[in-house]
């Protein structure tokens, strides 16, 4: 879909020969504009469930809320293992490239299992660092293996009642941040880069089909604004909120 | 997860103790009880939202709680031999008492409660009256009271009608075949019928800890009923509901949840106030287990002519 995305930028760009685009600009371009339209598929599933209390959303074919989720849980891991910061602590990372292979953008759940047995225990619910203190201190809900808590401060997960400290006692399931799309090339015809996707770092976007053109208007007005022409920048917004009225009109 | 099978239920599976999984079926667990809440009465779609999971498991093991004070015909029972010292220690998870019982030859004798008092705090004092106090300020207690003495010396006094009665061994008159005595009890103001009770006595001493029972209760058994706030010693996988309460901790939870929670149309929570209180009624009736031949036995006595 990348090559697709770039060539439709360019083609706009040079439409009217407003500039061109280098292939390193659109990398950082394109790598923002999914970021936004990433985010901004968390604000549509609120607004619908919003709708969708009003009374304002259908089912059946109606059902906005299910292509959005499904977007959202390709983004989804599910119950990875957590690495330990220390032997024998409660103190676990965050997924990060270096542990689970990616970043962790928003964790869903965590699931806590016996030390030794590695039995499933229950999962554990996050609370704020400023009230695990009081939740400590309650005898009725403090944190113990069937209603575990967690904290989560400076990429650091901790699990409470500390005696959840196995090697492989937590695992969790969490939306990772889309991979940085990267448009490669190898050769040069004619001045011009020829895409090349057996790259070893080439990567596509994450973001499904239908958000190509939502990806080429955000990656134009990033353009526009580098080559400073204006028209660009406008002609892309009035395209984005076109789609968007379209969608909101839908939901 | 599928209902257990007949052998888990009868032996439990083979494994000590085999009598676990006795009469289970009538329960339902706290964490079955939260779950299904989580799942089915809170969320996007429903009235209670983004409300965390430690909100819901307090007001579910509070109306456990209120559940086990009135509502449960659940008693619990110890008996314990009640020593020397004449006190009966409160279980680990006693909340109050419905009966307390002397248990001998065979008989079991409900126990009254002395409207008297049967302990107390004391002080030591000087000749002059004043009390003595340690060097760090703190008043200096004997190591019994008076009437703790009296009592543990079996000195002290009753006005039931039992062995520490005033009267209790006076010397009397037996004239043809009928005892007369030199005091008046019973004679000129009549028998007080809330202290003619021939059975020892006892207080609850709630912050103590203890059940104080006047001397004639020394090395007897005695038997305690009384009601838990069904919280199994902070063991949360053992804390279980009665099937017929089931809804109604559900309604308990939403409302307390809905009630505490800011914005909520007072409509809604009357609403919810309503549903708990009449699932809480249902529940109650069902559990009196009033069925027709327990009615039918009752009223078998209605027709008894009284001589």
């Amino acid at each position: 879909m990348i090559n697709a995305v770039r060539n439709i930028v360019l083609s706009v760009l040079n439409k009217n020969n407003y500039g061109y685009i280098s292939p390193a600009d659109f990398n950082l371009y394109a790598a923002n504009a999914q970021m936004e339209i990433y985010e901004d598929y968390f604000n549509k599933y609120n607004s619908v469930i919003n709708n969708e209390n009003l009374r304002r959303s259908g089912t059946d074919y109606a059902n906005i809320l299910k292509p959005i989720a499904e977007v959202l849980e390709l983004f989804a891991n599910v119950e990875r293992t957590l690495t330990q910061v220390a032997v024998d602590t409660n103190r676990y990372y965050l997924p990060s490239l270096s542990t689970t292979g990616n970043e962790s953008f928003m964790i869903s759940n965590i699931y806590c299992f016996h030390p030794t047995t590695n039995v499933r225990l229950g999962e554990a619910e996050k609370v704020s660092v400023g009230k695990i203190n009081l939740l400590l201190n309650s005898p009725l809900t403090t944190p113990n293996v069937s209603y575990p808590s967690y904290t989560l401060s400076q990429g650091i997960v901790t699990v409470y009642p500390s005696t959840i400290n196995g090697v492989n006692s937590i695992k969790a399931t969490y939306f990772s941040y889309p991979k940085t799309p990267k448009w490669t090339f190898t050769t040069l015809t004619n001045g011009e880069p020829v895409f090349n996707q057996s790259q070893p770092d080439y990567q596509d976007f994450e973001l499904p089909l239908e958000d190509e053109y939502k990806l080429a208007m955000k990656i134009l007005q990033y353009c526009g604004i580098s080559i400073r022409e204006q028209q660009v920048v406008q002609y892309a917004m009035i395209q984005e909120q076109n789609q968007q009225l379209t969608g909101s009109q839908q939901q | 997860m599928a209902y257990i099978s007949q052998y888990q239920y009868y032996e439990n599976g083979g494994v000590v103790p085999e009598d676990k999984n006795w009469g289970s079926y009538q329960y339902v667990s706290l964490a079955d009880i939260v779950t299904n809440f989580l799942l089915m009465y809170s969320g996007n779609h429903s009235l209670v939202n983004n409300e965390e999971r430690y909100k819901v498991l307090f007001h579910a093991k509070r109306a456990v709680q209120e559940l086990n004070y009135d509502a449960f015909k659940e008693i619990k029972m110890l008996q314990l031999e009640v020593s020397h010292n004449l006190i009966f220690i409160l279980p680990s998870d006693y909340v109050n008492w419905v009966r307390i019982s002397l248990y001998k030859d065979g008989w079991l004798r409900p126990l009254s409660e002395n409207i008297q008092t049967l302990s107390s705090k004391a002080y030591l004092q000087d000749n002059m009256g004043r009390i003595l106090f340690d060097q760090n300020g703190n008043a200096l207690s004997p190591e019994y009271s008076g009437i703790d003495y009296d009592r543990l010396t079996m000195h002290k006094k009753s006005i039931y009608l039992n062995q520490g009665n005033q009267y209790n061994g006076q010397l009397g008159w037996n004239y043809d075949g009928m005892w007369y005595f030199d005091y008046n009890i019973g004679t000129a103001y009549g028998l007080n019928t809330e202290t003619a009770n021939f059975n020892p006595t006892f207080n609850v001493d709630r912050k103590s800890g203890v059940i104080n029972f006047d001397s004639s209760m020394v090395g007897e058994s005695c038997i305690l009923e009384y009601v838990s706030d069904g919280m199994e010693g902070g063991d949360d996988t053992l804390i279980t509901v009665n099937k017929l309460f089931e809804d109604y901790i559900y309604a308990a939870i939403e409302y307390n949840i809905l009630s505490s929670k800011l914005g909520v149309q007072e409509y809604v929570v009357n609403r919810s106030r309503k549903k708990r209180r009449a699932l809480y009624n249902n529940a109650k009736i069902r559990i009196s287990n009033i069925h027709p031949g327990r009615l039918l036995m009752n009223m078998r006595g209605m027709d008894k002519q009284i001589k």
